[in-house]
Parts: C-alpha cells; sequence; structure tokens
C-alpha cells in the first residue's frame, strides 16, 4: 500500500509541469472560456508556445494582478480593466489592444411559456423575471443595462430583474428556469447546452455602446516576446475568425 | 453611506434560520443521541453533508432543484404561489440546509456528553422521550444548545455562496450584508468594504461577548 502511495507521489512529481517550463500564463474574462480552448491550441502547435488560462470574471482578475498575480497577458470583457491596470502601473500602456467586440443577446430556453427570445418580448407584462450580469463591474452588465434603457424600458423591468455575479451566472438563473429570461453574451448561448435547450435573439448593436473587449501585457512578465506573439496571434485573421464563430465580433472584420 | 437596509435582512434572515435550525436540530440530534439502529449512522452523515459541498455548487443545486424544471419546484411554486429562487424565503430553505451540520454536531456531542445514569433515571421515574430531552438532555447541555444558535446564526450572517447562487441580489429582500461587501470589493470601493466589514465584525465580536459573558455569569461554562 504504501509503496504504492510513494509510486503515485513519484509519478505525480515527474508529471509536466512540475518541473519549471517556459508557459505562458493568461488571465482570461470568463466570457471566454468557451471560446479560446482550440485558439490556444492553434497557436501551441504554431509556435510551440504552452499557454495557461485562467478564466474568471475580469473584475477578479485585475483585483487579483493589482496584488501581484503572476501573468503574463490578461485579456479582459471590457476595455475599463486593462486601462485601470495600465493607471495602475502593472500593465503596458503601449500594449492595450481590442480583441474583439462582445454581442449582447437575449436569451430564452424553449419551453418557456412565454414568446420566443424578441424585443417583445421585453415589453411583455407576463415577464417576471428577467435576469443580468451585475452592471456595477460585467461588461455584458452595463450593456444589458443601457440596451434597456435606450428601448425605456429600464423603470419598467427594474423590480423584475435578478442580478447575477457573472454572464455564466445569469445564464444559469434561466437555463433552470428560475428566470425567464436573461441578456447575456452571444458566447454563452452559442456554448453547447444553451444552444441545445435555448434560443437567442441579437440585441441590436445600436442599443448599446459597443463592449469592447481589450487585452494588454503584463510588466513583470518574464516572457514578454512569447505574450507579445500570443496577442499578435489574437487579432490575425485565423484567429479572428474563431471568435467570430463563437459569438465575438471580430475586430478587423475578415 | 451605510446599508441598514442590507444589515436588517441579514439580522432577520440569521434570527429565522436560527429558530428554524434549533426547532429540527434539537429533536433530531435526540434521536441520534438515544435512538437505536445503524440506518441513524446514515441519517447523521445526511445531516453533516452539507459542509462537503462547495457553497456555490449547493446553491446551484438548490437552484435547479427549488425552480420550475422539477416537481418539486412546481409542486412547491404551487404551494406559495410564488417560486422560492430570488425570495427571502428561498435564502431562508438554502440558510437551514447550509448550516444544518453547525446546529446538529454541537447538540449531538453536548446530548452524548450526558451521563446516561441520568437517562436511566429520568425513564425509570416514568419520563417520556420528549420529557427527557426537554427536562434532562437540554439544561445538561446548555453549553452546547448555546454553541449551536452562535454557529447557527453566525454561520448565515456570514453565507455568501448560497445566497449568491439562489439570490439575485435583489435590494430589501436576497441582499445580504456578505453580498454588499462582495460588491463593493469586486468595484474596488475598498473604503465601503472597509465599512461594511467593520460593521459587521463589530457587531459581531460585542455579539458574541455578551452571550458568553451572560453564560459566564450564569455558571453556564461547567454545565
Amino acid at each position: 500500500m504504501l509503496k504504492w502511495i510513494g509510486a503515485c507521489l513519484f509519478a505525480f512529481a515527474c508529471a509536466p509541469g512540475a518541473w519549471p517550463q517556459a508557459v505562458l500564463r493568461l488571465a482570461a474574462a470568463a466570457d471566454l472560456e468557451p471560446v479560446l480552448p482550440p485558439i490556444l491550441k492553434d497557436f501551441q502547435h504554431a509556435t510551440g508556445i504552452r499557454v495557461e488560462a485562467t478564466y474568471q470574471a475580469s473584475a477578479m482578475l485585475t483585483a487579483q494582478i493589482q496584488n501581484g498575480a503572476p501573468f503574463d497577458l490578461f485579456l479582459s470583457a471590457d476595455l475599463g480593466y486593462p486601462k485601470r491596470l495600465i493607471r495602475a502601473g502593472v500593465a503596458e500602456p503601449s500594449s492595450l489592444a481590442i480583441y474583439a467586440h462582445g454581442t449582447l443577446v437575449l436569451w430564452t430556453r424553449n419551453d418557456s411559456r412565454l414568446r420566443g427570445p424578441s424585443l417583445d418580448l421585453l415589453r411583455d407584462p407576463q415577464l417576471k423575471r428577467l435576469a443580468i450580469a451585475d452592471p456595477d463591474r460585467a461588461p455584458y452588465g452595463r450593456a444589458a443595462v443601457a440596451a434597456l434603457t435606450s428601448l425605456h424600458l429600464y423603470d419598467t423591468l427594474r423590480p423584475r430583474i435578478v442580478t447575477a455575479e457573472n454572464i455564466a451566472q445569469a445564464a444559469q438563473f434561466v437555463e433552470s428556469g428560475n428566470a425567464q429570461a436573461g441578456l447575456i453574451s452571444l458566447t454563452t448561448a452559442l456554448t453547447q447546452q444553451l444552444a441545445a435547450s435555448g434560443s437567442y435573439f441579437v440585441i441590436p448593436r445600436d442599443l448599446y455602446p459597443p463592449i469592447e473587449q481589450g487585452a494588454v501585457l503584463m510588466r513583470q512578465s518574464t516572457q514578454r516576446n512569447a505574450a507579445r506573439r500570443l496577442l499578435d496571434y489574437l487579432l490575425s485573421a485565423p484567429a479572428q475568425a474563431q471568435f467570430a464563430k463563437a459569438g465575438l465580433a471580430p475586430v478587423h472584420p475578415a | 453611506m451605510i446599508d441598514w437596509q442590507a444589515f436588517a435582512l441579514t439580522l432577520r434572515l440569521a434570527t429565522v434560520t436560527t429558530a428554524i435550525l434549533l426547532a429540527i436540530a434539537i429533536p433530531l440530534s435526540a434521536l441520534l443521541v438515544l435512538g437505536r439502529g445503524r440506518w441513524l449512522a446514515g441519517l447523521e452523515a445526511l445531516a453533516t453533508l452539507p459542509l462537503v459541498l462547495p457553497p456555490t455548487v449547493l446553491g446551484f443545486f438548490l437552484l435547479v432543484l427549488l425552480g420550475p424544471r422539477t416537481a418539486f419546484g412546481r409542486g412547491i411554486t404551487a404551494l406559495l404561489g410564488h417560486p422560492l429562487a430570488f425570495s427571502f424565503s428561498g435564502l431562508v430553505v438554502g440558510s437551514v440546509i447550509y448550516s444544518l451540520p453547525f446546529a446538529v454536531q454541537p447538540l449531538v456531542a453536548g446530548f452524548a456528553g450526558v451521563e446516561p445514569a441520568l437517562l436511566d433515571a429520568a425513564r425509570l421515574l416514568g419520563a417520556g422521550s420528549t420529557r427527557v430531552v426537554f427536562t434532562v438532555l437540554l439544561p445538561l447541555a446548555r453549553r452546547s444548545l448555546l454553541a449551536a444558535a452562535v454557529l447557527s446564526f453566525l454561520h448565515t450572517v456570514g453565507e455568501f455562496g448560497v445566497v449568491l447562487m439562489l439570490g439575485g441580489d435583489i435590494p430589501g429582500s436576497t441582499r445580504t450584508l456578505s453580498i454588499l461587501l462582495y460588491n463593493q470589493v469586486e468595484n474596488f470601493d475598498y473604503a465601503a468594504a472597509d465599512r461594511t466589514a467593520t460593521i459587521l465584525v463589530a457587531f459581531s465580536l460585542a455579539a458574541l461577548v455578551a452571550i458568553y459573558l451572560g453564560s459566564r455569569l450564569r455558571g453556564g461554562r461547567h454545565a
């Protein structure tokens, strides 16, 4: 028994990852979780650079980076957080780039008793619970409030809005049937689970200010060249095409 | 600006939860200690289980369970006339489940520490189970009862994950102090977060000192 445990420990110790190796550490906004993995795989294939991504709410990543989290590159769901890191002196000002635009959608379950997702659904008095992400910090939450305000619906809907911590949780509120509709990201609506159980309506882009997703390189990074290459790759045509497929509007229409 | 609404809501949630928890945990713990039968081991394990799940995961399960996609959730909604998620009563249900081990564990330990000869004597004199619990077990395990109440209350005050998943952050109904505090930290409003945290810690400290002092003055320490 002890021998087995010893052998397991030994195997763990020798497993890749235990030894220092050039791995690029990427902090990525939660809405990128369904999008990035295949792109990072292609990048590793093309360059031999291995990337380890941490997916979290942009606000949380920002707080962690400000307090010394060892990331090389930060992909935020907005432009405000990268700018905050630049002001704090931990990010490289010249590296700031917009890598994609977010798309806001209204999502409902297919078995909902209300009408399908549309702007009319938002005006339906039968809509009792509308889920959005926290407008104080989630970029899609801010966009949701802006869109509802443009439609002159925010004050009417306000008492019926439930606020989730982030976009994934807003989707869970609707997916579990507790809210009848949610304003979420297209990237989330296109994930397998949600695509199978519901449908979405793209909120017209003129109803909310663009969700500019910004990237920035970290000052303390020891692998700036590799990080720079990854950022360039994300802005290149193949990666942008993959962003588009996953629900992010590309910055350079291909 | 101090959010007294969140403060009052948190106190209300913790008070209601503690009352319900004690009403459940006292008979449950008495059954676990006095009862015979192997199935009780299963029951005790079940009552301890909420400790294992990460609170947000527990909250997510409750969100699904109480929602319209399960027969259970539809039944509850029909019974109450509104869904439990995103409501104060939903938070109470979540908190009771989440804090159950914190009420049961001290009571089981306290009841088990009571001299068995006293229980036998009470029974010989003709006391039924209920009477044994209320006239022998509880008075002798006062300290454990106090611990169960204090732990349940504080655990509910500091509860976060379940409320986050089940609450929907509605001011006055599901925005508790811990959610408010988390929002303030996440929004980089550290000054407000400091104030909220100070109130929370100062209030809890004062309440705990008062409770333990009272218990000492009454000689509860050695009970």
